[in-house]
């Protein structure tokens, strides 16, 4: 009887010992989980919102003339980049490292769209925008706008551009503008941003790593 | 015998004078190309790289090329994340050194292509330095989309 009560006071305890050392154990390694997670994100070369952000309601078109507004960034992933299509250095080579980023993305069951917003819209026709942008991706979309409406997604974002005369004086001019590439996630949110020069190695593994912390 | 060989050396390079101390500078191109242009563009940008071989300074003045209606040397500048292109008045080349034009930094401009340019095409281009000789070099035009590195990733 008495051995039966310390059997069983024994079968307690050594419970109660499995338990802890398994509640430990999911917490070590829960929190390495986090920690791992936290890590990863702390390595990015992009600049990560901890809370990522809503943004403002605009409203512009894209290079099929289809409505290009804020639902236009939900349910998918969108690598945003602003330029011009008359801009012979930066625009071309950030938009052949985001092709490249497409390509090496491709393995993923995911939905995500490259859109290049123009701050020229004088120029920037839809026309004008559909060769350009599909001379990199057939899949790439051009968008452009009113100046107000291309004001009012750019100035939230603080995405900066300003005309300059082409030192040759013809009509032509340049547009100096923000280089960076912005992520929003598939609620539409301000996710991430790349700063310029554009690496596509590290925006590949950067949002492989952000999916990863997303989902 | 073997004393007598630097003092004539020395010699020949005095009488010579300028032009044989021009001639130690020795400006080599290399790799020059052009970004074929989507159908849009009627700037493109050019590139390339210049070796000073000598042990004096070179000074590229400017580039031209018959096959645009201007060309000039700008450099891309990234200040708090704006992309600004800012014109060059000259290259400084040190000497025993290589200066680049690549993407995204020194490059050239090349405004209004006198006739279509697509891959497979060449492009002539002078580079003027300022001792008052030239380089004249043949440049291809190359379609860089960003494909080129990961053609492997057929799906």
């Amino acid at each position: 009887m008495s051995t039966d009560n310390k059997q069983s006071r024994f079968n307690r305890v050594l419970a109660g010992v499995i338990i802890a050392v398994l509640a430990t154990s999911a917490g070590i390694w829960a929190a390495r989980a986090v920690l791992e997670r936290q890590s990863a994100m702390n390595e990015l070369d992009a600049t990560r919102f901890p809370a990522p952000r809503e943004i403002q309601p605009f409203k512009l078109i894209d290079h099929n003339n289809a409505v290009f507004d804020n639902n236009a960034l939900k349910q998918h992933w969108s690598f945003l980049f602003f330029g011009y299509t008359h801009c012979p250095d930066v625009c071309p080579t950030t938009l052949s490292v985001l092709n490249s980023v497409a390509q090496q993305l491709q393995d993923l069951d995911e939905d995500i769209r490259f859109i290049f917003v123009s701050v020229d819209p004088e120029r920037d026709t839809p026309e004008q925008l559909a060769r350009f942008v599909t001379y990199f991706n057939g899949d790439f979309i051009g968008v452009t706008g009113t100046p107000e409406g291309i004001e009012q997604l750019t100035k939230p974002l603080g995405i900066l551009h300003m005309r300059v005369a082409a030192a040759e004086g013809a009509s032509a001019y340049l547009v100096d503008h923000t280089a960076s590439v912005l992520l929003f996630d598939p609620d539409g949110r301000y996710h991430a941003v790349f700063g310029a020069p554009l690496s596509a190695d590290a925006v590949v593994s950067d949002f492989r790593k952000m999916l990863k912390a997303y989902q | 015998m073997n004393s007598c060989l630097p003092r004539a050396l020395t010699v020949l390079l005095l009488l010579s004078g300028s032009s044989l101390a021009m001639a130690d500078a020795t400006l080599a191109i290399g790799e020059p190309w052009i970004r074929e242009a989507p159908p849009t563009a009627r700037v493109m940008a050019g590139y390339l790289a210049l070796t000073n071989a000598g042990d004096t300074p070179v000074t590229v003045t400017s580039i031209s090329s018959p096959d645009f209606e201007a060309a000039e040397i700008h450099r891309t500048v990234v200040k708090e994340g704006v992309a600004r292109m800012l014109p060059v008045t000259q290259l400084d080349i040190p000497a025993n050194s290589q200066l680049k034009l690549e993407p995204g930094g020194l490059h050239l401009m090349l405004f209004e292509p006198q006739r279509p340019l697509l891959e497979g095409a060449t492009v002539t281009l002078t580079i003027h330095r300022s001792n008052g000789s030239n380089v004249t070099v043949t440049a291809p035009v190359i379609r860089k989309t960003g494909g080129e590195d990961h053609s492997h990733h057929h799906h």
